[in-house]
């Protein structure tokens, strides 16, 4: 896929940014960025720590009120809403660090996920179904979540999200702090999330790991997008590579 | 060893006086990390609307569940109108805010209903029961009270523990931010935590004050204590506010009956400074220490 045709593409994708701009207070973190990712697509948001990726997935989600720009889901416009209403949109944000509510048995944690779902059925099925995917969380059910090792969080936060059936999921460094091999965990879930058909915007420092599954990315430097392409695109490129992935 | 007995059984039950008080603090506190110093006032306050009632209807239990219904409400429009625009402010506004809060509402009522003091009706006898030919110590309200308070104390634990609206309360207490992201509506959920606190403090104004008359003060002595008993179990902690109340409750009516009733506020205050200074987290507690 062309860097026009990642950007651009045709017809309303499951979500959608245009010149998106947010900060804290008067200072701008994000200077209008826009992206595509399409249903059943990764899209890697890769940059320095400081680069605005974060700051992104908060101005989608709504934690943080966009000062400009859109953010479309499914070619809806759903800019400037509040997060416990994006959650009922179909976009699930998980967190960078510590998501999981320690304090909360593993289960309690889970069934936060889709409290705001209409009818028993659907939640116990959302639940049922977790457990199947997430062998280890179903053994540690009544445990508190604090209890769990840093994969085993990771993995709660993001069974959690999934809770709620989102047809967008924005992932915020999933792998910070984890041992390799719970990074490639980590990744191949997120493969299959992909294969599924959610539109999935992973923000990653381990730039070689998300290019790895990603199928585009975009760069960011200081709140704007330095180079937006196809994944082996952006891995191929040397001098990106130094200046900005570090890989 | 009798008077003993009978100083512990009589402790128990103004006790969980104090444990209802230090549980609707308990209850806001978890929510929004504010220390509601109105707290008694509004109980006060759902007292002399059960008062009302009770002279209007005659009926006892009309009073008591009118009480109830206006604490909720007035715990759940306090939290929307004056708590809501100061929650995301520093500490210090929303310290000055209940103490404005409780100035109002104590000046509210002496405009509306006096200032003198007004006897309030048990729900049951008030006489001493005995087991043969020895006292108890304590009389059949004083049962009514340690069981009712007991009761709130459990529907409260079971909903938190089993109820959706309880585990959303838990989460937006622990972690508003997370908890919003998975589509919990915080401000109501703080709403319902307001409310609940309101239900128990008007639930421990109707039983506390039968034995301290009624008037728009009359709650002051009781918050502290009940604001004492929160502070021995950690203030974060319901069951620890129970037990606060208990232990408390039990130690001052030693003191009352053992050294003489006049020195029970001076022991209560003390109480209230040794935990502060010696754990200021609670007794119960394994969190770390916090500033108060």
């Amino acid at each position: 896929m062309s860097e026009a045709a990642a950007l651009e593409g045709t017809g309303p994708a499951a979500l959608e940014v245009t010149g998106l701009a947010a900060g804290y207070g008067r200072v701008l973190a994000l200077h209008g960025v826009g992206l595509r990712v399409p249903a059943g697509s990764v899209t890697a948001v890769l940059g320095a720590n400081g680069a605005g990726k974060t700051t992104l997935l908060r101005a989608i989600s709504g934690v943080l009120r966009p000062q400009a720009g859109r953010v479309l889901i499914d070619g809806d416009d759903v800019t400037g809403r509040h997060p416990e209403d994006m959650a009922r949109l179909g976009v699930a944000h998980v967190p960078e660090g510590q998501g999981v509510i320690a304090e909360l048995t593993v289960e309690e944690n889970l069934r936060l996920g889709a409290l705001w779902r209409r009818g028993h059925g659907p939640r116990k099925q959302a639940l049922d179904q977790a457990y199947q995917r997430f062998g280890v969380l179903a053994g540690a059910r009544r445990r508190a979540a604090g209890t769990l090792s840093g994969g085993e969080r990771q993995m709660l936060v993001i069974a959690r999200a999934l809770m709620a059936q989102p047809r967008v999921l924005l992932l915020d460094e999933p792998s910070l702090g984890l041992a390799p091999r719970i990074v490639a965990q980590v990744m191949q879930l997120t493969a299959e999330l992909r294969d599924a058909g959610l539109a999935v915007l992973l923000v990653e420092q381990n730039a070689r790991s998300a290019l790895s599954i990603a199928d585009q990315g975009i760069v960011l430097n200081l709140g704007k997008v330095v180079a937006a392409a196809d994944a082996a695109t952006l891995a191929a490129d040397v001098g990106l590579r130094q200046h900005y992935l570090g890989f | 060893m009798a008077e003993f007995g009978e100083l512990t059984l009589g402790g128990i039950s103004v006790g969980m006086i104090y444990a209802a008080i230090g549980l609707s603090l308990v209850l806001i506190w978890r929510a929004t990390r504010i220390l509601n110093y109105a707290q008694g006032g509004m109980a006060m306050l759902t007292t002399y609307i059960a008062l009302t009632v009770i002279n209007h209807t005659g009926s006892y239990w009309a009073g008591f569940a009118a009480a109830l219904a206006a604490g909720l409400v007035l715990g759940a429009v306090i939290e929307r109108v004056v708590i809501r625009p100061v929650e995301s402010k520093p500490p210090l506004n929303a310290i000055v805010v209940t103490i404005g809060l409780l100035i109002l509402i104590e000046g509210l009522a002496g405009i509306i209903f006096g200032g003198q003091y007004r006897s309030f009706p048990a729900a049951f006898s008030i006489t001493g029961l005995h087991i043969g030919s020895a006292a108890l110590g304590i009389s059949s309200n004083d049962v009514f009270v340690t069981v009712a308070v007991l009761i709130a104390a459990l529907l409260l634990a079971a909903g938190f523990r089993y109820t959706r609206a309880g585990l959303r309360l838990r989460a937006a207490a622990f972690s508003p931010q997370v908890s919003r992201l998975l589509g919990v509506r915080v401000g109501r959920t703080l709403t319902l935590g307001w409310a609940l606190a309101g239900l128990i403090g008007a639930l421990a104004g109707v039983l506390i004050s039968p034995s301290i008359f009624l008037y728009p003060n009359s709650m002051d002595a009781i918050f502290v204590l009940g604001f004492t008993a929160a502070v021995i179990g950690g203030l974060d902690s319901p069951g620890g506010a129970v037990a606060g109340g208990l232990i408390l409750g039990v130690a001052l009516n030693y003191v009352s009956g053992y050294l003489g009733s006049d020195l029970v506020p001076l022991f209560g205050l003390a109480a209230l400074t040794v935990v502060l200074m010696l754990r200021p987290s609670g007794l119960f507690s394994t969190a770390p220490a916090r500033r108060v």
